[in-house]
């Protein structure tokens, strides 16, 4: 929606988004210098934020939105990584798709890259070294990062555009109705299908996934072993 | 043997059932145009501010596909792109462990 936030609006996401793209960038350097067999593994998480970001999906609300991908991505390396994934597809989207812009590119970045990632990655280490079935961890970052995406973006616009009643509480109240209800039920299908793309990294590769201590080494070994 | 295809037919049922539920909704909503929800935002900051969505210039100069076909195509570029990666990656971890066993 480029040329919908004001222009203090989409410099202050800028500042927000710039320093965590830096640490991002610095820390996949990192990784990769560590272990080159991740490079596979973040072009898979990679490959999916490119696939369902661009799949845009009707829903119960008579509109249509997409999902993100970046859970899968978030588990995985964590959310800075993917911040990084995450702004190369958007600049995509913004040069080549008129979907986003420039100006609010930052702002998309903070939504989509960085705070979706975040809450999904904060549920994961929440249930990591719990009994809970990694699958459904999975499905639950994944679901999350999505929809907390599109809280984030009501957000932004909500800040940018306070109601005259009710100030930002009604606008806000406004945009989660456009962009967060539409979004349910693709987050739910996004978290399923990713924790089913989780579970095919778990058959072909579980030494990288224990290599970088996604889940404990017994849970991946176990849920390897019985599939 | 159901037991080691269970995440798969969740899956599936998740899927139909979301086609399920937009088909039914479809039915019953026909005035909706399941335009995208950037569109409707966009609207909404119109209504918000009183301004014509018309008034809301990008601030930077931004190229726009000509049609939506176009768009729609770069679109599915985008997800071949992707779709490309994923099957290389899992073809390659597949071969890694044949060889292996």
């Amino acid at each position: 929606m480029e040329g919908f936030l004001p222009l203090q609006w989409a410099v202050f996401w800028w500042i927000i988004a710039l320093p965590c793209l830096v640490f991002g960038i610095l820390q996949l350097k990192r990784v990769l210098a560590a272990d080159r067999e991740a490079l596979p593994l973040l072009g898979v998480t990679g490959g999916f934020i490119f696939i369902l970001s661009s799949l845009k999906l009707p829903s119960v609300t008579g509109s249509c939105s997409h999902p993100t991908g970046t859970g899968l991505s978030s588990v995985c390396f964590g959310p800075w990584i993917t911040s990084v994934i995450c702004a190369i597809v958007l600049l995509f989207q913004s040069l080549f798709l008129a979907h986003g812009g420039l100006s609010v590119l930052g702002a998309n970045i903070v939504s989509m890259g960085i705070v979706g990632p975040l809450a999904g990655w904060g549920i994961y280490r929440a249930l990591r070294d719990t009994g809970v079935n990694i699958y459904f961890t999975v499905f639950l970052a994944c679901a999350l990062a999505d929809f907390c995406t599109y809280i984030v973006t009501s957000l932004e616009l909500a800040l940018a555009y306070p109601a005259e009643v009710g100030g930002f509480g009604s606008s806000f109240v406004m945009f989660m109705g456009i962009f967060a209800i539409t979004q349910i039920p693709l987050a739910i299908v996004e978290g399923i299908v990713l924790a089913l793309v989780f579970k095919y990294i778990v058959q072909l590769k579980p030494e990288i996934l224990v290599r970088l201590k996604v889940f404990p080494e017994e849970k991946i070994r176990a849920a390897a072993g019985d599939s | 043997m159901w037991s080691r295809y269970r995440l798969e037919i969740v899956a599936i049922v998740a899927i139909v059932c979301f086609c399920g539920v937009f088909l039914y909704t479809s039915s019953l909503m026909n005035d909706a145009e399941y335009a995208g929800s950037d569109t409707l935002g966009s609207a909404g900051v119109a209504e918000l501010t009183g301004v014509s969505e018309e008034a809301f210039q990008p601030l930077v100069p931004q190229w726009e596909p000509p049609s939506g076909e176009i768009e729609s195509g770069l679109f599915a570029l985008q997800a071949a792109v992707g779709g490309i990666f994923v099957g290389w990656v899992f073809g390659y971890w597949k071969g890694q462990k044949n060889r292996s066993t």
